[in-house]
């Protein structure tokens, strides 16, 4: 009997996902835990694994790379040695039903098939303005239900699921990518669910330039960047504001602490594609020279979309620095579900007033705190904030274990 | 009364040959004359034994019907005309050509269908046009060409030319309506026209002696008033003197003459076609013997011609025959060498170039007066300095028209400008046109659209037709106006509309106004440019007041109107029904529907971009209009629309129109049979629903 493979889900929220390629030449062995085809969900690139053995066999109409197709689209079969190509009806698209949160990379289904075509609509009807509306602003319609008339899809539809604010005016369609329908969808949940509070605050930030000038001067394999020193000194931190190190739970419905064993911090990183936050995993008990090594390959992966969801998963914290922009204070967005996201401004050379009245060059940085103001309150947020300064200005004795 | 006029037999039979003929003493001025007649009728039968011979060589693509043994009679009539004198004729039409003055070399280029042909490839054998010489075209239809001479004669008359008109026309257009519609009105209006029944004695292949209860075409004459002569048609010095006698007649104002020519074809219907089906070969071969070329020059040879004995004059006629013979063969030679036209030139002279569109006035004022009298101004405007328009129709002369369409004209202009006419819409329709090809300018009034589909086929097959056929030789600048519309229980001939059939007739204008300010405007236009138009008006608008802009001003055709702007859907409508979707918008607004309303003023040419403009930004799209639905204007907006708008689509387009059904007289059917503001109000609901 030959193994269907079919597109999987990669999380919950995945209808549909762009078919990178295949990883196997037709006719190949494929073992089982083989890397297969590479599949673009909403978040990252991934190498789907085989769950099956056997020869693999890509029917002639199979998506072709590079296409966008809905979760359980058929790609191939794997078939036993001297197994007959399937044959029969043309097999059905089988959409895993929104119940089943873990992935089904390859479903089963009693119906085989061979050159038939491939249906991969959800038999959903669109109108032509609908349709052209759609991939104007990049939306997939057939995932859409259709308000009109035995649920044809209209442009009204396309436009409320579109994420995009799109000009009246005529222009070029620009269209968007899966992957930033998922950022925004992310962000829009994060600024439904969550009610943001930002706190800014100035810390002395010679502390942490002296800090990275050292490693330049001591010839370190990896300078760390001020976000691996920053991720550092959170970790430190956060031990004594327990209140800070939660996470809403999968239900939404209550916070879940984050044991110090597990402080996976997320770094904002700018991709071609658009926002990713890989985490850097149990910061609070790795050395700072470790995770500026780690990140550093993070940030490579996440450029290049060959993040795995395991690298985006399950986060503490989360920091966005701009400050190589030039930015200061800004108010950043939560992670959600996790609750606070610490904003990195520009260092700053600039006039101190010291506490004996003189004036004096001086360092500085703007942190800008996001939090929940649903999960804590503005106190020991702000109190989290004030710890965080004063261990920029007291880094290297914090990091040493102060 | 009786008719004052008698049939004058002038020669009872045709005499059996040449052999017959009565020694005549030739003048000098009759022996120019008979080298002269005698040049013509060679250039006639030698031109139509090379087109024979070019036609088995295949070297003539489609029909060709020619004139041998009728000679005579072109050759008679055509003598005594000038250029500005008008000859229309028929299918059998080479010899009226060439008598008229054409070179062989455009025929035969014609019918070889090259670019040099008189009508540059688009006619062939059955539109032979070159109005510049007043040869006004060969038909494939039997008998408009006796409506078309009255129109050359009207606009002689009008335009006091002294030009007559002249048809050409077999025995087999005198069973035909035109035939006793045209010598009607050339006889109520004392017409300068000639009609020439070429009598050959066969309508195709039908005997006359079969399909006529009186046999004497000639004294039909009698029925309509006018003379009715009948002369040997083989015999070309008689039929030069009658035809002479009438045509003076003609130019001096004493009206119309009827000529029945009795003679006959030697060659088949037309080439190639089998000939012993219907006459005997005997009987060909007796009128081969009453040959008009031969009897010609029997006569002249053997009467003393000028002085001249009989070797002399052969001389003069072999010269003739052999400068005759180089002169075709030199047209064959030009019309092989000719180009073919240029396939890319297909659909030029369809319609005539346009004219410049005046300025807007520059002053804003208006003032606010009915549709009828905006269309009233725009008329007498328009008469008062253009002396080539006159009006035609049933009660539109001192009565001001039923529908007051020329209320107070009568007293303006007078009745030749103002003419009412018998009941007869072929009949006027056919002189229009004639008229239109001769220099006036004819506005045809049918009170109501139905009455124009008695004229149909004039204004299909001729008026339409007519600029094309000719290359743009000829302009049509024919108004055909009539009123249009279901309501007040008018019953089914005085309800319909009709404009979904006339837009699919390639060189007809087929303009419909909702307001006095588009039909002043249209109606300026129509009577300004060189193409042919309906203008059709419906019944419950006249009275409806709009602001009418001061000042001269046309509207140019193909460009809607957006009446109304809106967002959520497009509603396209004409007339009345323009004003039944104004109805329902405000109460649609107050639902959150936006409607935009495009009225598309005219069906032909047809704006298709400013209605595609408008679904783009709405989505949707409603055609809302009083015909039935079926082949119909919606029919064809909702195809172009799919076709350019497709992606713009947000919905199917739907369309609310009149119920498949002739018009019902009792109010409680009538109002079901035409769209209702409710039921637009609903069709509009349903397709922002969809």
């Amino acid at each position: 009997m030959p193994h269907e493979i079919r597109l999987p889900r990669l999380g919950w929220s995945m209808e549909e996902g762009t078919f990178v390629g295949w990883l196997k030449m037709p006719g190949a062995d494929v073992s089982v835990g083989e890397p297969l085809f590479e599949l673009e969900g909403e978040k990252a690139t991934q190498e789907i694994e085989s769950l099956d053995a056997g020869e693999l066999y890509i029917p002639p109409d199979a998506p072709k790379p590079g296409s966008t197709i809905p979760v359980g689209t058929l790609l191939g079969y794997l078939l036993a040695k001297g197994e007959p190509l399937p044959s029969g009806d043309a097999p059905k698209v089988i959409v895993p039903s929104q119940d089943i949160i873990e992935p089904a990379p390859a479903m089963t289904s009693t119906t085989m098939a061979t050159d038939a075509p491939i249906a991969t609509t959800t038999a959903s009807v669109a109108s032509p303005r609908a349709k052209r509306v759609a991939q104007e602003l990049g939306v997939d319609w057939q995932t859409l239900k259709g308000t009109g008339k035995d649920g044809r899809v209209r442009e009204t539809d396309v436009r409320a699921a579109s994420t995009v604010a799109v000009p009246t005016a005529v222009g070029l369609p620009v269209g968007i990518t899966a992957r930033r329908k998922a950022i925004a969808e992310r962000l829009r949940t994060s600024v439904e669910r969550t009610i943001p509070v930002t706190l800014t605050t100035e810390a002395d930030a010679a502390g942490i330039v002296t800090l990275r000038e050292q490693f330049k001067a001591a010839k370190s394999a990896v300078i760390p960047a001020f976000t691996d020193i920053m991720a550092c000194l959170i970790a430190k931190v956060l031990p004594r504001h327990p209140q800070i190190a939660v996470r809403w739970d999968s239900a939404r419905s209550t916070l879940v602490a984050v044991p110090a064993d597990q402080y996976h911090i997320g770094i904002a990183v700018d991709t071609p594609d658009g926002l990713l936050v890989p985490l850097v995993r149990d910061v609070g008990r790795t050395p700072l020279l470790k995770i500026a090594t780690e990140s550093k390959g993070l940030i490579e992966r996440a450029r290049h979309g060959r993040l795995t969801i395991a690298e985006m998963q399950s986060g503490v914290l989360t920091i966005s620095n701009l400050g190589s922009y030039g930015i200061n204070g800004f108010t950043p967005i939560i992670n959600y579900p996790e609750i606070a996201i610490l904003g990195l401004g520009a260092v700053r050379r600039e006039a101190v007033v010291t506490d004996d009245d003189r004036i004096v060059p001086g360092l500085r940085m703007t942190l800008s705190l996001t939090f929940d103001h649903a999960a804590i309150d503005g106190a020991p947020a702000a109190a989290f904030l004030k710890d965080v300064a004063h261990a920029v200005k007291n880094a290297a004795a914090i990091l040493l274990g102060a | 009364m009786p008719c004052g006029y008698a049939i004058v037999r002038v020669l009872n039979t045709p005499r059996s040959s040449a052999v017959d003929s009565p020694r005549i003493t030739f003048s000098m001025d009759t022996a120019r004359m008979s080298l002269s007649l005698y040049r013509t009728m060679q250039i006639i039968r030698q031109t139509e034994e090379e087109l024979a011979r070019c036609h088995q060589r295949g070297l003539i693509h489609g029909a060709c019907h020619t004139y041998v043994g009728q000679e005579a009679i072109a050759t008679g009539v055509c003598a005594h005309l000038t250029k500005a004198d008008s000859v229309f004729s028929t299918h059998r039409g080479h010899g009226h050509a060439l008598a008229k003055g054409m070179p062989p070399k455009e025929l035969i280029a014609e019918l070889f269908g090259r670019s040099t042909g008189c009508s540059q490839g688009r006619g062939g054998s059955m539109h032979i046009f070159s109005p510049e010489i007043g040869m006004m075209g060969t038909s494939g239809i039997v008998a408009p060409c006796i409506l078309q001479a009255c129109g050359g004669g009207y606009t002689s008359m009008l335009l006091k030319t002294g030009a007559v008109g002249v048809a050409f026309f077999g025995d087999g257009a005198v069973n035909n309506g035109a035939f006793h519609e045209g010598l009607n009105m050339a006889a109520i209006w004392k017409l300068p026209v000639l009609f020439v029944c070429e009598n050959n004695q066969y309508a195709t292949e039908v005997p006359s002696s079969y399909a006529s209860g009186n046999p004497s075409v000639a004294s039909r004459g009698a029925a309509y008033g006018i003379p009715g002569i009948e002369v040997d048609g083989n015999d070309v010095l008689e039929i030069h003197r009658l035809a002479g006698e009438a045509i003076a007649r003609a130019r001096a104002g004493g009206g119309p003459t009827l000529l029945e020519c009795k003679t006959y074809r030697t060659r088949a219907h037309a080439e190639g076609m089998g000939d012993f089906t219907y006459r005997t070969r005997e009987e060909v071969e007796q009128w081969k013997q009453r040959c008009p070329i031969v009897r010609l020059r029997t006569a002249a040879t053997a009467s003393p011609l000028a002085g001249m004995d009989a070797a002399a004059v052969t001389v003069h006629f072999d010269a003739i025959e052999k400068e005759v013979a180089v002169l075709v063969q030199e047209a064959r030679a030009f019309a092989e060498a000719s180009p073919v036209p240029e396939p890319n030139t297909a659909t030029q002279h369809v319609y005539a170039p346009p004219k410049p569109i005046p300025p807007a006035p520059k002053s804003a004022a208006t003032r606010t007066i009915t549709f009828s009298q905006a269309t009233l101004e725009a008329l007498s405007e328009e008469m008062a300095v253009n002396p080539g328009i006159f009006v035609m129709g049933e009660g539109i002369g001192k009565r001001g028209g039923n529908f007051v369409t020329t209320k107070g004209l009568y007293d303006l202009y007078g009745g030749e400008r103002l003419c009412d006419t018998p009941i007869c819409e072929r009949g006027f329709v056919g002189l229009a046109c004639g008229a239109g090809m001769t220099g006036s300018r004819p506005v045809i009034d049918f009170m109501f659209a139905d009455f124009v589909l008695d004229g149909f086929a004039e204004i299909v097959n001729q008026i339409a037709k007519m600029q094309y056929m000719s290359s743009g030789r000829l302009k049509m600048p024919v108004l055909l106006r009539g009123c249009i519309g279901i309501g007040h229980s008018a019953a089914t001939h005085h309800s319909g509309s009709y404009y979904g059939m006339f837009g699919q007739v390639p060189g007809l204008r087929v303009v419909v106004p909702s307001s006095a300010e588009d039909a002043k405007g249209l109606l300026k236009h129509a009577l300004r440019c060189d193409d042919p138009v309906l203008f059709l008006e419906h019944r419950e608008i006249l009275q409806i007041k709009g602001p009418v802009p001061d000042g001269d001003y046309e509207i140019e055709f193909g460009k809607a109107r957006i009446v109304r702007e809106g967002r959520h859907i497009t509603v396209v409508a004409l007339a009345q029904m323009v004003h039944q979707t104004l109805s329902v918008c405000e109460e649609l607004e107050r639902d959150g529907i936006s409607v935009e309303i495009i009225d598309p003023r005219t069906v032909s040419p047809l704006d298709t971009a400013t209605i595609l403009q408008s679904v783009h930004k709405t989505g949707r799209l409603l055609i809302v209009d009083e015909p039935p639905g079926q082949y119909g204007f919606s029919a064809e907006i909702a195809a172009r629309v799919v076709d350019e708008g497709f992606n713009d689509l947000d919905a199917p387009i739907r369309r609310v129109t009149g119920a498949f059904c002739p018009t019902p007289y009792s109010p409680s059917l009538e109002s079901v049979v035409v769209p209702q503001p409710a039921d637009i109000a609903q069709a509009i609901r349903d397709l922002v629903d969809e």
